[in-house]
């Protein structure tokens, strides 16, 4: 064990409390902004991130000609707009998480270090905290340029962080204030 | 631990603010296609060489392929089109409403969405009177708006103006292409 969060000193335990807290909450607008935008379903995640955002045409391939077509809409389904993210968009999204993914990650492992766990379990959780982030941008990318049922690996990757994040706030919590002597 | 710290820093430096709807979408089509009391949607899936005539014209081609033209219609006669438009930078995207008459001139142009970094900058070039400038504009004229209020703005609202100038390119583009096919 490199250090122990047990026996830390009490403002070590109020820094990791606070920065569990901070992130728990952040977590929690985050998976409301999935639900805003993305949806937690795989259709849903399929739509949001799939060649088009329109499942229903089936197109990945540009056409031989332009294909034209046409068909009502009320005022409503044109104020309605589906999310949809791009490829330009992706590159971007990509390009602004992934290092802040990989702080979380690395914040979260650094208090994990602390925990009272035997090796593999530190390992174990160290490595669901680092996959979380690659699962979920590796399923928007595969869905995008593969096929739509890769959305299933982005939903993976999303209960993956959560999980992970449950864990450590769970196991750290109980040892810095119950199991402290 | 330092280069965490630094890390942390430029990633939130780099994160792009959330986008705000400056204009509702219901609004922006009622201001685009006044008088329409029926709408279809004319989806126009590129091929390869459209694309590459489009993106030669103006360089610029939709990321997916898809162009949607929104046609307001009054018993059952086009009154206008209107596109929505997005435009990326490196603050984030800016959407925009681009309404076409009947003859094809540009009828009007609405920014509906920006973040909340470009907001300020938005409204300020549009204060100045931006959309102003697109009024009447023909397919094959070069949108000048960025030009016009660049003298009576600051930098960040001037280079918003480029590129909502070229939002408006891109679907004058677009319509002068594309529109009439059947």
């Amino acid at each position: 064990m490199l250090y122990d969060l047990r026996h830390s000193d009490l403002r070590v335990r109020w820094l990791v409390t606070l920065l569990l807290a901070t992130l728990g909450t952040s977590y929690l607008f985050g998976a409301w902004m999935v639900a805003l935008y993305a949806g937690f379903s795989p259709r849903k995640v399929a739509e949001t991130y799939g060649p088009s955002g329109e499942m229903r045409m089936a197109m990945q391939m540009p056409p031989d000609t332009t294909v034209v077509t046409e068909r009502s809409v009320s005022m409503a389904e044109m104020g309605e707009e589906t999310h949809h993210v791009d490829m330009n968009l992706l590159v971007q999204d990509t390009h602004v998480h992934m290092p802040m993914y990989a702080v979380i990650a690395a914040a979260l492992s650094l208090v994990t270090l602390g925990l009272t766990l035997p090796r593999w379990g530190g390992l174990a959780i160290i490595t669901l905290l680092f996959a979380a982030p690659w699962l979920d941008f590796a399923g928007m990318w595969l869905t995008k340029l593969v096929s739509p049922r890769f959305a299933i690996v982005t939903l993976a990757g999303g209960w993956a962080m959560a999980l992970g994040y449950t864990i450590v706030a769970a196991l750290a919590t109980y040892q810095m204030w119950w199991r402290n002597r | 631990m330092k280069t965490i710290l630094l890390a942390a820093a430029a990633a939130v430096l780099l994160h792009i603010t959330p986008t705000v709807v400056l204009v509702k979408r219901q609004d922006a089509v009622n201001r685009l296609l006044p008088g329409a009391d029926n709408f279809a949607a004319r989806e126009l899936h590129l091929s390869s060489a459209d694309s590459r005539r489009l993106h030669d014209a103006v360089g610029w081609e939709p990321p997916d392929g898809v162009v949607t033209f929104y046609v307001g219609k009054r018993q059952d006669q086009a009154t206008g089109a209107l596109i929505f438009m997005r435009v990326d930078c490196q603050h984030g995207p800016l959407e925009l409403a681009i309404g076409f008459d009947p003859r094809g001139t540009v009828r009007g142009v609405e920014v509906t969405k920006a973040t909340v970094e470009m907001k300020p900058w938005v409204l300020e070039a549009l204060r100045a009177g931006l959309t102003d400038a697109y009024r009447g504009l023909a397919p094959d004229q070069t949108p000048a708006g960025a030009g016009k209020v660049k003298p009576r703005v600051g930098a960040m609202p001037g280079y918003m103006a480029e590129l909502i100038d070229k939002g408006v390119m891109h679907a004058a583009a677009a319509y002068r292409l594309f529109y009439g096919r059947k």
